[in-house]
């Protein structure tokens, strides 16, 4: 079946990407068409600006459309923010049976159950994940079929969010004259083009540091275990370092570039660096130490609220694959060696390998969302076929 | 496990200065005294475990047991790795009796931290903290005086000593001997309140109004002294009116109240506890509210040692009933110094802290807050440590 190219759009806090991509014979995603532009109306992941958002959006698809050669009037869409939380939902059946032994009907029946999450009025959900059975008292099965047992469970994780959050989003696409197919979160997209299959296996957590967010899942034993977002991201960094030393944001971002740290740099001791004169601004010295003590202060926090959300969910003992940190943060210097000393884990900068076409762009780890967001479109393509695009049945993509 | 150990009280040492105080009172108080010692310098650790001390390592995996270099920010981040590892020491324990010293980078940087944990969790804590001597240094001094009010705003009584106070008492001695000695003096000291405490006497400090003395005291002045032979109560009241830690005695004729322990051997006369209470009157404000407490002992036959807390931001409103016949009759076991309810809030009212509204938060003023353990999370991280920065 050839699939037509996708367009996966993320509006981020600190940019909007725009990939296209294809997909070959053998499943493999190759990103064709790469657009970006700064995103303005736009705080902690979530709209609040429409206008200033589409001017971004408009500006992405032109730019990927023209890269890849294609004319863009569909889109998936990747959502973030704070307000995305997850439930697990347990799902149970009895073995009615004679002999006892699980068929196959039993397990679309339990599938069923687990999936009927009972959330809030307001929420919306994006993704159920069907995680493991449990068969009598005996957890983690991945298949029953054919197993002897009087009660299955099945839990399912269900990724919901606000609707009007999402909405907006969407209607922020559609003011730019496209049309939203899906919706997926930003943390589950960019799970699927950093994550290797024995990551999976070992147990993970990958953290996309974006720049109004902190997105995070966790793999244990192959099944996604641990899944949220946090409202803290690059943006705050930025905004620490402007209010510490009385800077504009935008030189705060320019210092945060060029020598930020997450680590303080013992060497850094007594080094100035030199903020350059600027029309109403003077020139400005500022302490190498100060500054890293602001980001590392930040980052320390951030990695410490995460490591007590995963602590809460009970994953922190099972990450023997340890930390992947993705996203334009992952960048940032010694965020890796930060990280490990906060999780105890070890800890490396996840590029989205999962996806080609992306090795001649500038820090690809900042693409992964995007990325994945393509290659979830490729793998939801037949469940979401041509009638109905914003149906969502996304079962068990992540199992194996 | 001895009657110390099942009274819910800890003596912990945080940080070098702290450990080996903490040593040195367990030293002189005797093997029941239940008490631990934290630090991120594993030699420290080794010197104080040898002591007998149990010794728990900070920041294992972020300084690999080499000690913070002076680094209060390392210090705090060490307590916060490894303030899980506190917790199995903690069973049982009410009251914490903290001893660190100030300036450094453990004992300034974690003190905050471990307190701020057990007040939590809702114990009692006293710290005991000494500030540097003059000559260790202008910046040593600031950061002493940087950390302090972190202390002070969950610890339920603090206890500042400044070693400089203790220079007279450490005498002619070299200098490099003078911390040493000074610390031995401070834990002399508290192991005389812990005395006090623990072994009440004929005429006894009861714990409960110790406890209301203290916590709402805030602020204590804290000095000793001690005396023998012939005239040995006025020996003992004029050395602790000349006792430094006291101002000179500045600290007790400004003092609105004053909390007294005299220790004795059993040759204590009655005449002499009028003798010390009337000359202590006279040096104190008239409306100054005593109270005083006796320990009898056979190990200071023919001595006499007064230890004396003294608040001069007590209030009368502080004061508290007196007590019941039916209690006095009872051994008040030593927790019960510094009750408190678990969770209550034991804030003194001192000490005013920053608020950040709109303008602390910059470009997210506008938008929903995140929140995070009742704390805003987009108000910079190093305004809510309280982090100064170098400039």
């Amino acid at each position: 079946m050839a699939i037509p190219p996708i367009a996966a759009l993320e509006i981020g806090t600190s940019r909007t990407v725009m990939c296209v991509g294809e997909s070959d014979e053998s499943g493999r995603v190759k990103i064709t068409g790469v657009g970006t532009y700064p995103t303005t109306g736009v705080r902690k992941g979530q709209i609040t600006d429409l206008s200033q958002a589409r001017v971004g959006v408009e500006s992405a698809a032109k730019q990927a459309e023209k890269q890849a050669d294609v004319s863009i009037w569909q889109v998936l869409l990747a959502t973030s923010g704070g307000h995305i939380q997850a439930a697990v939902n347990p799902g149970m059946v009895t073995i009615r049976s004679g002999d006892r032994v699980v068929s196959r009907e039993d397990i679309e029946e339990v599938t069923e159950n687990a999936q009927a999450v009972q959330i809030e009025a307001d929420r919306q959900v994006l993704h159920t994940i069907t995680q493991s059975f449990t068969v009598d008292d005996q957890p983690g099965i991945v298949k029953p079929e054919g197993m002897r047992c009087k009660v299955l469970t099945l839990n399912a994780m269900a990724v919901h969010g606000l609707k009007n959050r999402i909405d907006n989003a969407v209607n922020v696409v559609k003011s730019a004259q496209l049309d939203v197919t899906d919706v997926a979160f930003s943390g589950i997209c960019a799970a699927l083009a950093v994550l290797t299959p024995e990551q999976k296996r070992n147990g993970v957590v990958l953290v996309d540091l974006g720049g109004g967010t902190t997105n995070y899942i966790a793999y244990c034993n192959n099944v996604i275990s641990a899944v949220g977002c946090i409202a803290v991201g690059g943006d705050h960094v930025t905004n620490d370092i402007a209010l510490a030393f009385n800077i504009p944001l935008n030189r705060a971002e320019e210092i945060k570039r060029a020598e930020a740290s997450a680590v303080i740099d013992p060497e850094s001791g007594g080094r100035r660096v030199t903020l350059q004169a600027d029309v109403g601004f003077e020139e400005r010295l500022i302490s190498c130490k100060a500054l890293h003590t602001v980001v590392n202060a930040r980052l320390d926090e951030t990695f410490r609220v995460l490591r007590s959300k995963l602590d809460e969910a009970g994953v922190l003992p099972h990450l023997g694959g340890g930390v992947i940190l993705t996203g334009g943060g992952a960048y940032l210097r010694k965020v890796t060696d930060l990280a490990q000393r906060v999780f105890g884990l070890p800890c490396r900068i996840g590029l989205p390998i999962n996806v080609d076409g992306l090795d001649t762009v500038e820090q690809p780890a900042a693409f992964s969302t995007a990325a994945g967001l393509a290659l979830y479109g490729r793998l939801t393509y037949a469940d979401r076929g041509i009638f109905s695009p914003l149906k969502n049945l996304f079962k068990g993509v992540f199992h194996r | 496990m001895s009657q110390e150990q099942q009274s819910g009280l800890l003596l912990l040492g945080v940080g070098g200065g702290g450990c080996r105080l903490a040593a040195s009172v367990l030293a002189s108080y005797g093997d029941g005294l239940r008490a631990l010692g934290v630090d991120t310098d594993a030699l420290s650790n080794r010197a104080a475990s040898a002591g007998g001390m149990t010794c728990l390592l900070l920041g294992g995996s972020r300084l690999a047991g080499h000690g913070t270099g002076g680094d209060a920010i390392q210090g705090r981040l060490a307590a916060q790795d490894d303030m899980q590892n506190l917790l199995p020491h903690l069973q049982g324990v009410r009251t914490v009796v903290l001893t660190a010293c100030l300036g450094a980078g453990t004992g300034g940087g974690a003190t905050p931290e471990i307190v701020k944990a057990l007040h939590d969790m809702g114990i009692a804590t006293v710290c005991f903290v000494t500030r540097p001597f003059a000559f260790e240094g202008e910046s040593r001094r600031k950061a002493a005086e940087r950390v302090l009010p972190m202390i002070e705003e969950n610890a339920d009584s603090l206890v500042t000593v400044a070693l400089d106070d203790l220079f007279s008492d450490a005498g002619e001695g070299v200098l490099t001997d003078a911390i040493r000695v000074a610390e031995g003096l401070v834990a002399a000291g508290i192991t005389l309140l812990w005395r006090l405490l623990s072994r009440p006497g004929f005429i006894r400090l009861d714990a409960e109004r110790l406890h209301t003395v203290v916590l709402k005291g805030g602020n204590a002045r804290f000095g000793f002294s001690s005396a023998e032979g012939p005239g040995r109560a006025a020996q003992a009241v004029a050395a602790l009116r000349a006792c430094r830690l006291l101002r000179s005695g500045d600290a007790l004729s400004k003092a609105n109240a004053l909390l007294l322990g005299i220790l004795a051997g059993q040759d204590l006369r009655l005449a002499e506890v009028g003798e010390i209470m009337g000359k202590l009157r006279d040096v104190c404000k008239s409306d100054c509210h005593i109270e005083m407490g006796t320990v009898i002992d056979a190990q200071f036959d023919g001595r006499i040692e007064l230890v004396a807390l003294a608040f001069e931001s007590w209030t009368a409103a502080a004061q508290v009933e007196p007590r019941k016949e039916a209690q006095l009759s009872q051994e008040p076991p030593v927790a019960e110094a510094f009750p408190i309810q678990p969770g209550s809030k034991r804030g003194r009212g001192k000490g005013s802290k920053l608020s950040f509204g709109a303008t602390g938060r910059g470009k997210f003023r506008d938008v929903e807050p995140t929140l995070f353990g009742g704390q805003d999370l987009d108000v910079p991280t190093f305004i809510r440590r309280g982090i100064t920065l170098e400039r």
